[in-house]
């Protein structure tokens, strides 16, 4: 029998270590960005493969929630029907356990969804509306699933600072200044500045 | 500017987690091999007890004493090993499967079975060999030719009408997927999505499981575990997680036996720990991160075993 085509499409891309990464709203705020950008041509990103989750980036930003937010590399995603970067860890799987309610979220801010796609899989999107880039979820994707959560400084929001007050305060040296017209560092992607 | 601060609520701990009831601890490590390898991946135990460590286009050989006993280079990037009760040696890269002699002369390179192919587990018994591939979901069966025998992804046939038939296949959300020959004609297949041990035969017909998704010592934690397994004297089964990194094992039908190695024993990150069991029921555990593959031996002070 053949596999679902996405799964399919998900191994490949494990197989290959590339994927691309939901970052909603990335062209629309191509202008802005450039606008931002003028003086120097760069704008700050974080490293995700440094990033050791120390919550620095939801508190340590000028601004009120945080630039920083988490994205979700989909192509790296297993799709799995107990995310442990959704569930908290402990979590006893019952026979509820596909709608789960809030206390059963590991996202203080409920920012992450879970729906149902097909077979044993689940989708999970952020409303980034409501992260804080706390990287609670990233700390349990990361140990349990593939890693397929981490954290960006998301351009439709940050100011683009001279000194950005969360690189300062990095202890992972994660920050680093990146071209404007390559403003994202992606799991797998090599899109080293 | 002065910092705001994150409420208990955003604080991630594993730490309650990693505890292990000291009583369950029924073995010990006794001995430690370094491998040499920048990067092993993936450990068996063949005749006489020796064990093989494949990794670094390597596969290296070692007395159950521990000391070295051959280095073969490899041509491919091995993945994992496998070794027949007559001594042939398969090692299995990404998409294919190669036979060495027990010399370390490579006999034949088989032609890849599935494209893409991820192949993570091998396990050979008198004239079979099963190659788990996490990419395809499915589980090669070769003879010990190289001759592709079947497919089986525990799926169920379509005539079969039974609740537990095997459901909907194996699930793989990592690159963790292995495969373990038990005894008398039994297939070992870890089904680490729904996290549980599934049985088969050589011929792909399931014949049961065992196992649940549970952060306690019974279960086995997180999306997907177990990531390794292998089969002891007596039919017992030995397993190995990630996440929670624990070694445990299982009765023949799946309940909790022994920890080997809890939480504790391993970096917090430990990832890949393949398992191996010899004659005498000792417990090899691969450990990519410290380079090493530790032996696990029964404390003397451990319950008797109960007879299978
Ligand atoms: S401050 Fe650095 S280590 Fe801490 S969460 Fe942000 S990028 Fe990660
Ligand atoms: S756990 Fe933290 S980083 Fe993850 S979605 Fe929720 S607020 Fe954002
Ligand atoms: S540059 Fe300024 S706005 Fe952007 S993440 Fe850093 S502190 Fe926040």
């Amino acid at each position: 029998m053949s596999e679902p085509k996405k799964q399919l499409s998900r191994r490949e891309m494990l197989r290959r270590g590339a994927l691309g990464a939901g970052l909603a709203g990335v062209a629309g705020t191509a202008a802005v960005l450039a606008a931002r950008t003028a003086r120097s041509g760069t704008v700050w990103q974080l490293d995700p493969e440094k990033c050791i989750q120390c919550g620095n980036c939801a508190v340590n930003c000028v601004l009120d929630p945080s630039a920083v937010r988490v994205v979700h590399a989909f192509a790296l995603c297993g799709y799995c029907d107990l995310c442990f970067g959704y569930f908290p860890p402990g979590f006893e799987p019952d026979d509820e356990f596909e709608t789960p309610g809030a206390e059963s979220q590991l996202c203080p801010t409920g920012a992450i969804l879970r729906r149902w796609t097909e077979g044993p899989h689940f989708e999970y999107t952020i409303d980034e509306a409501l992260c804080i880039g706390c990287g609670k979820c990233v700390k349990g994707c990361g140990a349990f699933g593939n890693g397929s959560l981490f954290l960006q400084v998301r351009h439709n929001r940050c100011l683009n600072c001279n000194e950005c007050s969360i690189a300062a305060a990095c202890p992972a040296g994660a920050y680093r200044r990146v071209p404007a017209d390559h403003p994202y560092l992606l799991k797998g992607e090599d899109q080293k500045a | 500017m002065a910092s705001r601060k994150l409420g208990p609520e955003f604080t991630y701990d594993l730490s309650e987690f990693r505890r292990v009831d000291p009583d369950l601890i029924h073995y010990e490590q006794s001995a430690a091999v370094g491998t040499g390898l920048k990067e092993p991946r993936g450990i068996a135990v063949g005749p006489e007890d020796r064990l093989y460590v494949a990794g670094d286009r390597a596969v290296r050989v070692f007395g159950s004493d521990g000391r070295a006993a051959g280095d073969w280079a490899t041509q491919m990037d091995p993945r994992c090993v496998a070794v027949a009760p007559a001594g042939t040696v398969y090692v299995a890269a990404a998409d294919h499967v190669e036979a060495f002699a027990a010399d370390g002369r490579r006999e034949t390179a088989w032609k890849p079975a599935g494209q893409p192919s991820l192949i993570t587990g091998l396990a050979a018994a008198d004239g079979d060999v099963f190659a788990s591939d996490a990419a395809a979901c499915a589980v090669w069966h070769y003879s010990a030719a190289g001759e592709l025998l079947g497919r089986i992804d525990g799926r169920p046939a379509p005539a079969a009408a039974a609740k537990d038939a095997g459901g909907p296949g194996f699930i793989v959300p990592s690159p963790y997927f292995d495969v373990a020959v038990g005894p008398a004609g039994v297939l070992l297949v870890a089904n680490p999505g729904r996290r549980r041990v599934e049985l088969y035969t050589y011929d792909g017909i399931f014949k049961s499981s065992w196992g649940a998704a549970s952060f306690k010592i019974e279960g086995f934690c997180g999306c997907c575990n177990p990531t390794h397994l292998s089969a002891l004297p007596g039919g017992r089964i030995v397993t190995s997680e990630k996440g929670l990194p624990r070694v445990k094992v299982y009765a023949p039908e799946g309940r909790l036996a022994s920890v080997v190695a809890p939480p504790a024993a391993f970096d917090e990150a430990a990832a890949g720990l393949d398992v191996a069991a010899d004659s005498a029921g000792r417990i090899w555990v691969l450990d990519p991160l410290a380079r090493q593959v530790r032996l696990f031996t029964r404390k003397k002070t451990a319950p008797a075993e109960a007879k299978p």
